[in-house]
């Protein structure tokens, strides 16, 4: 489980996050949802101890991060985290070299339902492809979790339908995932819990399944009321 | 497999609901063989969770089962099959009921529409 | 360990190409130089020779004889020696910042690396370490070669010979080539220390931005003055106190404190502080 508890933080004087509290378990997809610059990058970057914050605490597994907390967890940002001249071939090499938890096998059966060449360099790919790629970089590692930063913002219908097949198979399966997104439509039926958040602050924190059950209402349905209230 | 999903009940319930939809219609016989529920996520497009969920609620209502580490299969009873087809039934029928009585409809009325709608959406086909 | 070693490799391959170039170039320029500049002497003497009737020796003792100092004082030599200079220095900083340009952020994979991220750091450092003494080594090789050269373009009577040695206690390279251990460790001891002061600088600035700008020249100028507190206390208050040995004891003792405390003040910042 990560566990998020009362984490706060400030660029400058501004409030990025304030007092922010969430848990995402191991086999769901949670999701965190809110418009651009509401400190949903910033609450990623701060579990995988990629900026610091001021108070509260990130738990993974019960435990503070530490260097061996990466062969656990992985984050995919909006954009590729590889040298660009590298041909992806390269890329996997690095992952290799500096992972215990990079499996070639499943990096190459990716590479395959993705359609991608190996021996193209990163720097000449198309947005889609590059964000693949990005991907693979991610979940071709034996992690317990995944974050993901907006994995369908910015690219082609196809690469987006072939992205969120991903969800629905092996690859996430049994892992737990948090992924962001400004806009729920696309991956409604995919997402076990929601945390709706603005202006640094949880609004809400819901089970979608119990929410349509109990209250019979959409993702956006719950939006809608938490936003415009 | 392609189902349209509402956003408003839970995934779950539509996916059993689309199982007994394909059992009433007969597509899927007694004994067959269903995906596993990775494969059902996979086709369905959901999250395999909501796929394990849809298939433990129907092990417990008797539409499918399994045996051992076999695939799981769609039940050979007969009166499962039955009651699949009642229960569809009578559920459309209801919301049809509900609909008519908010407008005030007198059921002789209704009945030769319903007739004559019938055939002429069949001939359509 | 082993992480700190595919590090060190990555980071060296990734300046490779460019190292290369430099290579190159030194080569060619300085071997140019020599040709060039023993040329230019055996022109002006054979002129000489031709309008004012002399001997070569006569010449010799008018113009004087040349010597492999007159080639490795020039641009040349110099000029290479600058410029791979300037260029690892201007690395120091890019090393670091090459992380962060453009949209392929670089940083988020080394610090989601599973190890210390001290190890990025002293990798780094190592890299730049590597890069200084294997431009040194090449020189150490070119100069007995240019040395040669020069032997062969210009004959003996024009000529005052210097032994590799002798050459590289000149002027500006013996700062290059130290006589002993001692100022061995000294000169690369201080430029090692030079180099992680700024790669914790870099990080202060890294991690708080325009505050780290400010935090890092507050942190230089206290490394600076720490480094420089014996010489200072020699000259000012102490009046020649220390012998000149234990001046230099003290000056090593105050290198390793800066050196300590770049590193362990970088590794507080690059494990807590540093952002992407």
């Amino acid at each position: 489980m990560i566990e998020v508890k009362n984490v706060a933080k400030k660029f400058g004087r501004k409030k990025v996050l304030k007092d922010v509290s969430f848990t995402a378990e191991k086999g769901k997809i949670t999701c965190l949802i809110g418009i651009n610059g509401v400190g949903k990058t910033t609450i990623l970057k701060a579990i995988m101890g990629l900026t610091p914050y001021e108070s509260g605490e990130i738990l993974i597994n019960g435990e503070k991060i530490h260097p061996a907390t990466y062969e656990k967890i992985t984050f995919i940002p909006d954009t590729i985290t590889m040298l660009p001249n590298m041909k992806i071939r390269e890329a996997f090499t690095f992952m290799v070299d500096f992972y215990d938890s990079w499996n070639s096998e499943r990096a190459s059966e990716l590479l395959k339902f993705f359609r991608l060449n190996e021996d193209d360099r990163i720097s000449e790919l198309s947005k889609g492809n590059t964000a693949k790629v990005n991907l693979i970089l991610g979940l071709a590692l034996d992690v317990d979790y995944v974050l993901m930063d907006e994995p369908f913002s910015g690219i082609d219908i196809f690469s987006r339908e072939q992205i969120a097949d991903v969800f629905t198979s092996h690859l996430i399966e049994d892992r737990g995932v948090i992924i962001t997104t400004h806009e729920i439509n696309d991956i409604e039926h995919l997402i076990d819990k929601a945390v709706l958040l603005d202006n640094g602050v949880i609004l809400k924190e819901f089970d979608t399944e119990e929410v349509r059950e109990n209250e019979g209402k959409s993702v956006i349905d719950v939006m809608r009321e938490v936003y415009q209230a | 497999m392609n189902v349209k999903f509402n956003n408003r009940d839970p995934v779950y319930v539509q996916v059993i609901r689309h199982f007994k939809e394909q059992i009433a219609t007969g597509i899927f016989e007694p004994g067959q063989e269903i995906p596993s529920r990775r494969e059902l996520a996979n086709q369905l497009k959901i999250n395999p969770n909501t796929a394990q969920r849809a298939y433990k609620e129907m092990e417990e209502q008797g539409l499918i089962f399994t045996e051992g580490n076999l695939p799981s299969r769609i039940t050979n009873d007969e009166k499962v099959f039955q009651q699949v087809r009642e229960e569809l039934i009578l559920e459309a029928v209801g919301a049809f009921v509900d609909s008519i009585r908010t407008i005030n409809v007198p059921l002789n009325e209704v009945l030769h529409l319903v007739e004559q709608n019938y055939h002429k959406k069949g001939d359509s086909q | 360990m082993n992480r700190y070693m595919k590090l060190v490799n990555f980071e060296f391959n990734r300046f490779i190409k460019l190292y290369f170039v430099l290579i190159a170039f030194t080569i060619v320029v300085q071997l140019s130089g020599v040709v060039v500049k023993s040329k230019s002497y055996l022109n002006g003497a054979n002129e000489a020779i031709k309008e004012s009737m002399l001997t070569k020796s006569e010449y010799v003792i008018q113009y004087g004889p040349m010597s492999f100092i007159d080639i490795s004082m020039s641009p040349w030599i110099m000029g290479p020696i600058a410029l791979c200079a300037i260029t690892l220095v201007i690395y120091v900083f890019f090393i670091w910042y090459r992380d962060w340009v453009g949209k392929n952020t670089f940083s988020y994979r080394l610090f989601m690396l599973p190890t210390a991220r001290l190890n990025i750091y002293l990798a780094k450092a190592t890299t730049i370490l590597l890069f200084v003494l294997g431009l040194i080594a090449l020189q150490l090789v070119l100069l007995p070669i240019e040395n040669q050269i020069f032997k062969w373009m210009v004959e003996d009577v024009y000529r005052i010979d210097l032994s590799v040695l002798e050459i590289a206690n000149q002027y500006y390279l013996n700062l290059l080539f130290p006589k002993n251990i001692l100022e061995f460790i000294l000169f690369y001891g201080a430029g090692m220390t030079a180099v992680t002061m700024v790669f914790t600088a870099i990080l202060f600035e890294r991690s708080y931005r325009i505050k780290g700008i400010f935090y890092g020249i507050v942190y230089c100028a206290v490394s600076i003055l720490i480094f420089l507190a014996p010489l200072l206390l020699q000259a000012s208050l102490l009046e020649n106190y220390f012998y000149p040995m234990e001046l230099l004891f003290l000056e090593i003792a105050a290198c390793v404190i800066v050196l300590a405390g770049a590193i362990w003040i970088g590794n507080l910042l690059i494990k807590n502080k540093v952002r992407v």
